[in-house]
């Protein structure tokens, strides 16, 4: 187990290095001056030419690069070109507000897409398990910006009574109801997205289970179908649950990029998004860095999660 | 200022303009006589004032974007300051006189002035602070004070800016950043964190107290500033502001209208009547200095060297048309010059092209005789209301038989593009405005200058711009720039200019005293809290 | 993607292959619905001129914000633009960018997964480093990230969302081509002298078309939803011609103001184009590649 996880940890490196040079060569690829995002509506030249020296811009990409690395790796990711805010600090303080909306969004999907599966997995064809694949169908399908758009005109214009505002954000500390009100559609728009594949594969695990010779032991045994699914299908069927959660991760973090942009929601999705027009490299880049190593430390955690709960997995063949 | 959303709140909110300010005698506090309806002014109370984005650099010498100046003005004070008109006024300095043929000013400077921290303005601060901007890492102000060579402290009370040429535009300059005075010690001891919490740095109304990055700042009242109001009261009377950035505009005004802000000082096209409808609200709104306009790229080997071609361009289209069915939403003031109705310089008969003439436009491009005109219109990606209002500029060309083919790119890209000369047919953007119509002309028109993104060179217009820069008398330099626009508009087009802004200013209806200044940022110290 | 064009098999040959589709598709409605779907978009893409009522970019000032009625079906926006049409023009870009973008995921994907799989050794770890480097962005954020540095144009967004599609691509095939490079008659076919080239094309390539084939419907569905995604950020193809996803982002803010019909039209039109892909590309799974048949 233990040098599964090392093993895992060790390919990581030369990804995450590449990972590094990607993300670098990225905004370079962009023609835009970066001195002149800089320097806002001034364009007097020496002063141009005092900010690309500052900046490090007249050396070779590949001293630039190193010179951006050797930063990152101490947990510098610059400042912002716009705000001259720390990049580090302009994330975390956005990191609440998507924390946020993630856990809510995972909350929604992951309750609903549990309780829905095994009713339609037991109840093959009812109304219930028609509707579900009905909403898996559509779901996959879905654009998620369309969903919140449809939520917006709904709920905050259509419906009498404004039920809920069509976006925009309330620090918790600050009111707490108001910060609800405010998260209840784009928590929707997001779960929505993420509902449909979910659904599918619990029912589709839960089936798999029904299926093996246990299950029929179990029934042979004369045991009651009540505790034949909780004790035995339920288990067993829940632990593709678990690389559930992990893939959801993805999902949250590019769900975070456009829900967070229709409804004015200030995680840092939006703040590379407003970043991206303006040129504001430092911000994109840092944003874009972090998604990227949250996403691969939680498909890495997933993934040793799922080795140590499910016995069948072998470590030893287990490529990254 | 400088993002697509400066572009948005541009085209989004045009002038009818208001004649908002009274006139009448300028009380040592700045702004105005109260409107008697508001009645006694009572001091104490705080507001919170809804600002459009995050601050960046609040040390003046670093600052390059609009929303610093809305805190610099409340917490700095500058040599001289404007009145809502536009005129100049004494501020830190009681009086200024020009010497040497226009080639230096002597400032006679206030003697009851203390920094927030206790140390004292003098004429050695003077020199300290603008020394800093002319040579300081990273100054933007460079540019400003560009035409000052030396300064020299005369004495206590008297410095003097020994000028490398005479140069009129300098006092605009020096109302603004530029001529702001901070606090040398506490600049000294703050070291690179001073443009992030340059705490009692100024010598303003207010003092700067706290400073939480992308959430609040607190300015309290500076109980010993110098400025008084019409009847002798010290000035300011609000105990308490808070800054709040407010990204949305949507979120702003509802914040406004909740009661949980009582200033914003951007309103879009579209909300403005709700705005107004709004008995709990005042809405006030000026000409502002900004303008929008069309880039053409002269430079030899691109469409527009041919000159005909912008001008066949600046004929074809409908201002006012433009102003009704775009995102302005008929709040606005079609515009053909960089000279804006704010400005001293303006001529309101200027309007070379009242109504669209594609016959005209039709007849330059034939006389051209290289068959029908098409070129690429650059526009910044990701904003509706740019879309929109470059659909409609290429409608009402398509009437000249001029196609414009839309293209969408990032914002910094399309400034990069600009500054290397390298945009194929015409860009959109606007420009946030400068006090002195020198600051909204000169780098645009005149031959290598940084702003001059068209690449425009024309003798006549660098001999007439250099010529008022020199001119002290008001009524020669006005005669002088608008024998100069009449050129780089009409004669020998440099650029095609589609409008002006406006400047609005909301507050709840019990915040009184505040009033609308062309360059959009609120003066505090006027305002008080009804009870 | 159908199975005409594809070349000789030799585990399953062309005939049988076109035999279990058209088999499958009399037993499997979902099937019929999803293609018909999809040959329904792909018709009003190639016949847009003759089938849209009016011009899509034509502005016309006097008719902006008019209502669904029997003159405008789905109304007009702000700039007195028929929407209808307008949606109907933009299935050339959405379903160009799908199936152009997933072109460039599939040739490039394959070709690395068989040289990957084939070659194996140092190659294939570094290749495969690549291809786990480009995984550990999350797809979206990567396709924003790749045509923002580009610049945002239509052949940028395709390229990002290809190059976003290629890993599915190549780790499909690279696991295939290892699972057949110990089988018999691989190494008889190595054994008799055939060129490398020849025993990928010929035994390899034709063992992994079945999954390709479900893999490129599903990701042409993926690239629709990409582009209008990237669209509504302002990163899509340029104005005036109509995208569906700049149209939504278009309209929002209009929905204030209960102009729906802007901002619905063009989002149930992403929502159908997306939808046929994903309904077809389900169906052919169960069809083609029985091992992935789930018990439903």
């Amino acid at each position: 187990m233990i040098t599964y996880v090392l093993r895992r940890l060790l390919l990581m490196i030369p990804v995450a290095f590449l990972v590094t040079v990607g993300v670098f060569a990225l905004v370079r690829l962009s023609p835009a001056d970066p001195a002149l995002a800089f320097a806002g509506e001034e364009r007097d030249p020496a002063m141009l030419a005092a900010i690309r020296k500052d900046m490090g811009l007249d050396q070779p990409i590949p001293v630039q690069y190193v010179a951006w690395l050797t930063h990152v790796v101490q947990g510098d990711l610059g400042r912002s070109f716009q705000t001259k805010q720390r990049v580090v600090e302009a994330i975390f303080e956005r990191i609440p507000a998507t924390l946020e909306l993630g856990a809510a969004a995972l909350l929604i999907s992951v309750t609903l897409a549990v309780s829905v599966g095994i009713v339609s997995a037991i109840k093959r064809n009812s109304v219930v398990d028609l509707a579900a694949s009905g909403v898996t169908l559509a779901g996959v399908s879905f654009p998620n910006f369309f969903l919140g758009i449809l939520l917006i005109l709904l709920f905050a214009y259509v419906i009498p009574g404004h039920i809920f505002p069509p976006g925009g954000y309330v620090p918790i500390t600050q009111d707490l109801g108001d910060n609800l009100r405010r998260l209840v559609l784009p928590a929707v728009t997001l779960a929505t997205a993420s509902l449909a594949v979910n659904l599918r594969q619990v029912r589709s695990s839960l089936l798999d289970v029904f299926g093996h010779d246990y299950m029929r032991t179990a029934r042979a045994k004369g045991l009651r179908e009540r505790t034949v699914i909780s004790r035995h299908a339920l288990k067993n069927a829940l632990i593709p649950v678990v690389t559930l959660i992990g893939i959801q991760i993805g999902a949250i973090i590019e769900g975070a990029f456009i829900t967070e942009t229709i409804f004015l929601w200030p995680g840092i999705g939006r703040l590379a998004v407003t970043a991206i027009p303006s040129g504001d490299y430092p911000v994109v880049q840092g944003v874009v860095l972090v998604s990227a190593f949250s996403f691969m430390l939680t498909t890495l955690f997933v993934d040793v999660l799922y080795a140590w709960i499910d016995p069948r997995i072998s470590y030893g063949n287990a490529t990254g | 200022m400088r993002s697509a959303r400066y572009l948005v709140a541009l085209l989004g909110s045009f002038a009818v303009l208001l004649a908002a300010c009274t006139g009448g005698q300028t009380p040592a506090g700045g702004g105005t006589t109260a409107s008697p309806a508001a009645g006694k002014p009572v001091a104490g109370g705080t507001i919170t004032f809804a600002l459009e984005a995050d601050v960046s650099n609040l040390d003046p010498m670093l600052s390059s974007l609009f929303v610093d100046r809305n805190i610099h003005y409340a917490m700095y004070d500058s040599l001289v300051r404007v009145t809502p008109k536009g005129e100049i006024i004494p501020w830190l300095a009681d009086k200024w006189t020009y010497g040497d043929e226009g080639k230096s000013v002597t400032f006679n400077l206030r003697k009851d002035v203390k920094f927030h921290d206790g140390t004292t303005f003098d004429a050695e601060s003077v020199k300290w602070n603008i020394e800093r901007y002319k040579t300081g890492p990273l100054s933007a102000r460079t540019g400003d004070l560009g035409s000052v060579d030396t300064v020299t402290v005369v004495d206590a009370s008297t410095v003097k800016f020994n000028l490398k040429s005479a140069f009129a535009p300098l006092l605009g300059a020096l109302v603004d950043r530029a001529g702001m005075m901070v606090s040398k010690a506490v600049q000294t001891a703050m070291g690179a964190d001073f443009t992030l919490k340059p705490f009692k740095a100024g010598t303003g109304p207010f003092i700067l107290t706290e400073a939480v990055k992308s959430d609040h700042y607190t300015l309290e009242k500076n109980p010993n500033w110098w400025g008084t109001d019409a009847a002798g009261n010290k000035l300011p009377y609000l105990d308490k502001i808070v800054v709040r950035p407010i990204l949305d505009p949507d979120v702003a005004l509802t914040n406004l209208r909740t009661g949980n802000a009582q200033v914003i000082n951007r309103v879009t096209g579209k909300d403005v009547p709700v705005v107004q409808a709004d008995t709990t609200l005042t809405y006030q709104q000026v000409g502002s200095f900004s303008w929008d306009s069309l880039i053409p790229n002269e430079t030899p080997g691109f469409v527009f060297s041919e000159k005909r071609y912008v001008k066949a361009v600046a004929m074809a289209l409908d201002r006012e048309e433009l102003n009704k069915n775009g995102p302005a939403q008929g709040v606005g003031l079609a515009g053909w010059g960089p000279i804006s109705p704010a400005h001293f310089a303006y001529d309101p008969n200027f309007k070379p092209w009242p109504k669209a003439d594609p016959e005209g436009a039709k007849k330059l491009v034939t006389e051209v005789g290289k068959g029908p005109l098409k070129f690429e219109l650059l526009i910044v990606s990701g904003s509706p209301p740019a879309l929109q209002y470059a659909q409609l500029l290429q409608s009402q060309l398509a009437k000249a038989d001029i196609t414009a083919d839309i293209k969408t790119q990032l914002f910094n890209d399309i400034v990069t593009l600009q500054q290397q000369k390298k945009h194929t047919g015409m860009t959109n953007i606007g420009w946030s405005g400068r006090l002195d119509p020198d600051g909204n002309a000169y780098d645009f028109v005149v031959t290598g200058k940084p702003n001059n993104d068209s690449g425009y060179s024309n003798a006549k217009v660098d001999e007439l711009m250099n010529q008022q820069r020199a001119e002290s008398d008001p009524a020669k330099r006005k005669t002088l720039l608008q024998q100069a626009q009449q050129i780089f508009v009409v004669d020998d087009p440099s650029r095609v200019w589609l409008s002006f802004g406006v400047s609005p200013l909301a507050t709840v209806k019990s915040l009184v005293g505040l009033e609308p200044y062309p360059d959009r940022i609120p003066r505090f110290q006027t305002g008080w809290l009804q009870k | 993607m159908s199975g005409a064009t594809v070349p000789m098999a030799l585990g399953v040959p062309r005939s049988d292959r076109v035999g279990a589709i058209a088999y499958f598709a009399r037993r499997n409605p979902r099937m019929i619905l999803g293609g018909a779907l999809v040959l329904v978009w792909l018709f009003l893409a190639v016949f847009a001129p003759w089938v849209a009522p009016y011009d899509p970019i034509k502005v016309n000032v006097t008719d902006a914000l008019l209502p669904p009625s029997r003159t405008h079906l789905v109304g007009t926006d702000d700039l007195g633009r028929d929407v209808l049409s307008r949606i109907i023009w933009g299935s050339r870009v959405s379903l160009s960018v799908g199936l152009i973008s997933v072109s460039i995921g599939f040739f490039v994907g394959v070709s690395i997964g068989l040289a990957a799989g084939y070659l194996g050794g140092t190659f294939d770890l570094l290749v495969m480093r690549v291809i786990d480097a480009l995984l550990a962005f999350p797809a979206l954020v990567l396709a924003i990230a790749i045509t923002a540095a580009l610049g945002p144009q239509i052949q940028n967004a395709m390229i990002a969302i290809g190059i976003v599609a290629i890993p599915a691509y190549a780790r499909l095939t690279r696991g295939q081509v290892l699972a057949v490079r110990a089988r018999e008659f691989i190494v008889a076919a190595r054994t008799i002298g055939s060129s490398p080239l020849r025993i990928v094309l010929r035994h390899i390539f034709p063992n992994v078309l079945n999954a390709l084939i479900v893999q490129a419907t599903l990701s042409t569905a993926f690239a629709i939803l990409a582009e209008a995604a990237l669209s509504f950020l302002g990163l899509g193809p340029q104005p005036p011609y109509p995208s569906w996803g700049q149209d939504v982002a278009y309209s929002q803010r209009y929905l204030a103001n209960l102009k729906w019909w802007m901002s619905v039209g063009p989002g149930v039109a992403i929502f159908t184009a997306v939808f046929a892909f994903n309904f077809l590309g389900d169906a052919l799974r169960d069809a083609l590649d029985p091992r992935l048949r789930r018990s439903a």
